[in-house]
């Protein structure tokens, strides 16, 4: 295994502070500390090669096990390690062999060209010259940096300045990246080209990469693992599809009815209607109880049909469902048509 | 490993001097400042010394070389440490994590961020000691020469050290201004005229608590044999001290900083 987290925990401690002025005054002598515990006892391991997902709501513990991994931070607990180093202890070691992108922060240098930015990389790292030469010319092409390399960075739109930072972040080979929010604030097209540079790069490269975001979308076409933290514990290690299969068992199916139905209703157990607009009647059924072909050969009984869609369950619904609700519950889909 | 604090250390340089060219405007509007900033502080000094015909023994030539002699420790500092400045900044906008994942030392990597750093300052501060010394009719010995040098690299090594100790504070309090302003104006405020003319705290502290008397003031009274004046003797010696000086204050800021780097990494902030 390339990533190794054990029972790793960190608390972050900070002094109580009154309210008030005398507050403040008596806090600045007290020893009353608050602890907060940000992540609790998370384990995990990923094996040289994977693309997983870490996902949580804000304030779950994703960018402290972030540090705590990249050497930012020292575990209160436990223990990690990073290809055999361990990243706290072993600060400049660990350096050469991690590659990080903060998306709300870049490592490009605002005044300077973009390309500036990367001989300074070069430096640092000690890239030899056949390897910078190599990457360079690959990211130019696949990133289409050719537009704005000798661009100052300060004035490269958002979705041009990522792609410096993945260049940048990738320049010395890496075996290992961790990716903070990579996509945040981009366009449609942006993502899609900064996903399928991720893609590209684990494919070919056989690249590690952790991934938190908010934007599940990201998990859903990049990894096939995620792992879901919560209030600094982890909730979820395992496939995509699983977690799907687990906890999205409804369905939505739309019909479209030729001719009036004021009421139409499906007296079926496990189905559910949840709209309709006009002619268009969706239902909410569960899979596990009615399959599709039931469900659509009773419609079909009962009212002539124009059309019929069956929506996936989508991540993000079961997601929010999860971070509501915790794994206990079973997530409808309803608000994934909507 | 050498060879790669080498590399980033020439890329900073080239990148500072790629700014420089790039933002010529701002480049020359900051010489004329500068030039502006040092011609007040010397009318300033040449203003009150005109009203006396001499302070506590020292010639308005001698206040000059005093403020030369500073400058150069001064200026020397603000090109090779100018970003220490930036600690407060980093810390609180996070940049500092940034430091802690690349494999270089976190301090080196705050002093080798390439920005408007050029050595202007420090080419205007020969030329004024080259009057200065003029005037004072410096005596060139091996020793003088000797003792010049190790006053300049030393004093800012001191004004170094001084402003590192400040910047660490930054791992612990978030706003620090204040402190950097009062450490700031004792130094620039203080260092321009003789130390024998202050009352015994001032003097206390400008040699013992924030030693900015080490940068210009013992040096100039060894190189100008002031070491005696009304009331008071100095033993020459100390004017020799300031490499020494220099290297303790660096020696327990940089511990110091050590201290701030783990408590960083223990708190996330």
């Amino acid at each position: 295994m390339i990533i190794r987290a054990e029972h790793l925990t960190k608390t972050f401690r900070t002094r109580r502070r009154g309210d008030g002025v005398m507050g403040t005054l008596t806090s600045l002598f007290s020893r009353a500390y608050d602890d907060k515990l940000a992540v609790r006892d998370v384990s995990f391991d990923l094996e040289p090669g994977e693309l997983v997902g870490y996902i949580g709501p804000n304030g779950a513990g994703k960018s402290t096990t972030i540090k705590m991994l990249t050497g930012i931070l020292v575990p209160t607990s436990g223990e990690c390690s990073v290809n055999g180093i361990v990243p706290w202890q072993n600060r400049t070691q660990n350096g050469k062999q991690i590659g990080v992108v903060f998306g709300q922060r870049t490592q490009l240098y605002w005044d300077l060209p973009l390309k500036e930015s990367f001989e300074l990389l070069r430096a640092i790292y000690g890239i030899p010259a056949d390897v910078y030469e190599r990457n360079m010319a690959e990211f130019t092409k696949v990133l289409a940096l050719d537009e704005f390399i000798r661009t100052p960075v300060r004035q490269l739109s958002l979705g041009q300045r990522m792609r410096g930072d993945f260049a940048a972040a990738l320049l010395h080979n890496p075996p290992v990246v961790f990716l903070d929010e990579p996509t945040i604030g981009l366009d449609v097209v942006a993502k899609e080209a900064i996903r399928e540079f991720i893609a590209r790069t684990n494919r070919e490269r056989g690249t590690t990469f952790i991934l938190t975001t908010h934007d599940l979308n990201d998990v859903e076409k990049l990894c096939d693992r995620i792992i879901i933290i919560d209030h600094g514990q982890k909730l979820y290690d395992g496939r995509i599809e699983a977690i799907k299969r687990r906890y999205g068992r409804q369905r939505i199916l739309v019909a479209e009815i030729d001719g009036f139905c004021a009421d139409c209703e499906i007296p079926i157990p496990g189905v559910r209607k949840l709209s309709q607009a006009g002619a268009r009647v969706s239902f909410e059924f569960d899979r596990e109880r009615v399959s599709a072909d039931e469900l659509i050969v009773a419609l079909a009984k009962q009212y002539e049909l124009k059309d019929v869609t069956i929506s996936e369950p989508e991540l993000e619904a079961i997601i929010r469902e999860i971070y509501l609700k915790g794994l206990g519950v079973d997530a409808p889909v309803a608000e994934a048509l909507t | 490993m050498a060879s790669r604090y080498l590399a980033t250390y020439r890329q900073f340089w080239r990148l500072n001097t790629l700014t420089m060219l790039e933002y010529k405007t701002n480049f020359f509007i900051w010489l004329f400042f500068t030039i502006i900033y040092h011609g007040v502080a010397v009318g300033t000094i040449w203003i009150m010394m005109s009203r006396f015909p001499s302070m506590n023994g020292w010639s308005w030539r001698e206040v000059f070389f005093l403020y030369a002699l500073y400058m150069l420790a001064h200026t020397l500092n603000n090109t090779f440490f100018f970003t220490i400045g930036d600690v407060p900044t980093h810390v609180q906008e996070g940049d500092f994590d940034r430091f802690l994942v690349r494999p270089l030392d976190p301090l080196f990597q705050v002093l080798s961020q390439p920005g408007q750093i050029w050595p202007d300052e420090l080419a205007l501060a020969v030329v004024v000691f080259g009057v200065a010394q003029s005037l004072v009719h410096l005596q060139w010995t091996a020793a003088s020469a000797v003792l010049l040098v190790l006053a300049m690299f030393g004093g800012a090594l001191i004004d170094f050290a001084i402003q590192l100790a400040v910047a660490t504070l930054s791992f612990w309090v978030i706003r620090l201004d204040t402190l950097r302003w009062v450490v700031m104006s004792l130094e620039n405020d203080f260092t321009r005229y003789p130390l024998s003319i202050y009352n015994r705290g001032v003097r206390i502290l400008l040699a013992y608590v924030f030693p900015f008397a080490f940068m210009n003031y013992f040096p100039a009274t060894t190189l100008l044999h002031k070491t005696s004046g009304p009331g008071y003797t100095i033993n020459p010696a100390l004017g020799w001290l300031t490499p020494v000086i220099g290297m303790l204050w660096f020696a327990g800021a940089y511990l110091f900083w050590r201290a701030g780097v783990n408590h960083y990494k223990g708190t996330g902030s």
